[in-house]
């Protein structure tokens, strides 16, 4: 099966081994988008290698920036601006947001249901006109710079944020509702794929996968960065294990980021949006020494950058711990005696994007 | 302890342990003891005439809290602990297929990411980029790698 | 084309069947990277595809008549692509969708990425962008369409 197939998520290819339509072994051959971008990295100074880490987690570009920053700005000794830190989370929750909306269109499209795939993506191009106006991308934003950001909010952009979360809501509600009341998806995801908490930690599964099998792990709470502790949500689990928990709990997920956006918005102080240090002129010019280990929460998961300065402009070596590439290594665990329609059901819940898992 | 452990900080604060590869796999192993039930990454460092080696592990019950094992390599083998992790399998896996370290005791040490029959291990330094290799696959869809431009993209 | 005076069209044969494979293009699902989200935006509400006649993304090479390879096409996938561009019947048709399809894009230092896909398989439009917009893509389709409704794609 694979690599293009339409219910892989990209160029996943697995070699099944069946009994009649059981499923007996999967084996996930993966490396069809392995783009080299850890050595080109190597190759570049470190404010160029952002553009590598949005094309990582391609639908979700915000959330590996500053997986990046974080581990960048540790080695380099540059601190962000306050005003920046609020609005790295503000962009941060945006992209959570539109990341899960991709992630219901295509889980819809993986059960069969062609419906949902169109009121998801709506959603979806209003955050990314949003994010048109603010850094003049779509979806590779590159937004974000060491010791700051490209450009700075305005209250028209706030206001316009503002008005769209006034909305999302119920959109989203309706939405889900689809999902949610449907008998026939109700049966295809309970009791699909269960997930115990020790074989999930021993496997390295971090994210929603995680959380829906019961272990409140969230980066964001555990070890917070940025400003998250200054915000107050709530860490959805759910007890369920099975593949509509894992829907569940992507969906609160939501609608907690639009709780933090809400508060956020109002308390973006004033100041600079970049740090002096790191002015454009002076960015290529930046030296690391040691090494740093950042986590962050992206929507797949523990996101983590392991980067090596050895006192040049560019990094020594940089590694990334990809939590898509984990979470698809529990996928043979998981499809032992399945039927093969479940096993696309438990693949498509895993929320694969394959820049992340080859790189 | 029957082997030496030593202990520093971080450059970032992180907790850091430096352990001789002899006595490692017994530092794991009591670690996962400890309830250190989460591997997070393994890195490979190329430092040319040395390998290191980072383990970035993780304890569930006290917040995810974590921990950096470290360890140098100068022949590029290593003891694997995919028997103490199911996650360090592919995490191994991807180390060999970048970097060439070889885990012993692995149970399917094979490339991930690149096709098979790829030569060199392209995130070491002296790996040359001016070589292209290119990949065609025979009928029954194995790769095939060649430096002939002719046979294959 | 030439209107005659009593109210009916006269044209060749061909030109008629031009114009209906130019407006019922059936494209094939190759997304391979981030252009793929683009496309599937494309396909999705705001920037509806199906008013081109392209509604129908099929899932099968044998169905379709138009490959948009969208995404970074990696060494290991190449001969994958060339196997399922074999497999479409004629007329077929391609378009090589974002930078790195077209020459490598962002990724042309590296080791894995093909460099470009006409190395691997004739291309009828490029439409350049990383990714490009939907916009763009819509664009690319309707340069399609004007090509097959001259004939140049033979």
């Amino acid at each position: 099966m694979g690599p293009q197939h339409p219910s892989t998520h990209g160029v996943l290819r697995l070699k099944l081994l069946l009994d009649g339509e059981t499923v007996k072994n999967v084996e996930p051959v993966i490396g069809y988008l392995h783009r080299n971008a850890e050595k080109i990295c190597e190759l570049d100074y470190y404010c160029d290698s952002l553009i590598y880490f949005d094309r990582m987690d391609y639908v979700a570009a915000m959330n590996m920036e500053i997986g990046y920053l974080e581990a960048a700005e540790k080695l380099l000794a540059i601190e962000p601006p306050e005003r920046v830190k609020w609005i790295r989370v503000v962009m941060a929750e945006l992209n959570r947001l539109a990341s899960h909306l991709v992630w219901a269109g295509a889980f819809g499209l993986d059960l069969g249901m062609l419906t949902p795939f169109f009121y998801f993506f709506e959603e979806r191009e209003k955050i990314l006109n949003l994010f048109t106006e603010i850094c003049g991308s779509r979806q590779e934003t590159n937004y974000m710079s060491i010791g700051g950001v490209y450009q700075d909010f305005n209250d028209k952009i706030i206001f316009k944020i503002k008005q769209f979360l006034k909305q999302f809501p119920k959109k989203m509600e309706e939405a889900y509702s689809l999902f949610i009341k449907n008998d026939i998806f109700i049966s295809r995801t309970k009791g699909i794929g269960i997930l115990e908490p020790e074989v999930a930690l021993s496997y390295g599964v971090t994210g929603p996968m995680l959380r829906a099998s019961g272990v409140p792990y969230d980066v964001r709470k555990d070890a917070p960065y940025l400003v998250y502790d200054k915000l107050n949500f709530d860490v959805p689990i759910s007890r369920g294990k099975d593949v509509l928990a894992r829907c569940i709990v992507r969906f609160e997920e939501m609608r907690q980021s639009v709780k933090i956006l809400n508060q956020a918005l109002d308390k973006i102080p004033d100041g600079p949006y970049f740090n002096p240090k790191a002015k454009k002129s002076l960015m290529i010019r930046l030296r690391g020494e040691g090494d740093v280990y950042a986590r962050t929460e992206s929507p797949k998961g523990e996101f983590g950058v392991h980067l090596v300065g050895d006192g040049t402009v560019k990094p020594y070596r940089l590694h990334v711990r990809s939590p898509a590439f984990k979470n698809l290594s529990i996928l043979p665990y998981l499809s032992r005696d399945v039927l093969i329609a479940d096993m696309v059901a438990i693949s498509g819940s895993i929320d694969l994007v394959f820049g992340e898992v080859d790189r | 302890m029957p082997y030496e452990v030593k202990e520093e900080k971080g450059k970032d604060g992180r907790k850091v342990f430096l352990i001789q590869k002899e006595n490692f796999l017994e530092l794991m192993t009591d670690l996962r003891k400890q309830g250190y039930d989460h591997l997070s990454l393994i890195t490979a460092v190329d430092f040319r005439d040395r390998i290191e080696l980072v383990y970035h592990l993780q304890k569930s019950e006290s917040n995810f809290e974590l921990l950096t094992v470290r360890t140098v390599t100068y022949d590029s083998t290593i003891d694997s602990v995919s028997s103490i992790w199911e996650s360090a399998n592919w995490d191994e896996r991807e180390q060999y297929d970048m970097m060439g370290v070889v885990f012993k005791g692995h149970p399917n040490l094979k490339r991930i990411l690149l096709p098979e029959g790829w030569v060199g291990y392209p995130l070491r330094k002296d790996y040359d980029l001016s070589k292209n290799q290119y990949v065609n696959m025979d009928d029954e869809g194995n790769d095939r790698v060649s430096f002939d431009p002719g046979d294959g993209w | 084309m030439k209107t005659g005076d009593a109210g009916f069209i006269t044209t060749t044969l061909e030109n008629v069947l031009e114009w209906g494979r130019s407006n019922s293009i059936w494209p094939f699902t190759f997304g391979l990277a981030c252009c793929a989200i683009e496309m599937m935006a494309t396909q999705a509400s705001r920037l509806d595809i199906s008013r081109f006649g392209s509604e129908v993304f099929r899932n099968s090479p044998r169905q379709s008549d138009l490959m948009i390879v969208s995404g970074t096409v990696t060494k290991k996938m190449a001969p994958r692509l060339k196997r399922l561009y074999d497999e479409m019947p004629y007329p077929k048709y391609v378009i090589a969708m974002g930078v790195c399809v077209i020459q490598g894009g962002p990724y042309n230092q590296g080791y894995s990425v093909v460099m470009g896909v006409d190395r691997v398989v004739p291309v009828d439009v490029y439409v350049p962008g990383c990714p490009p917009t939907p916009e763009a893509l819509t664009h690319g389709i309707m340069l399609l369409q004007d090509k097959i409704r001259k004939r140049e794609g033979k």
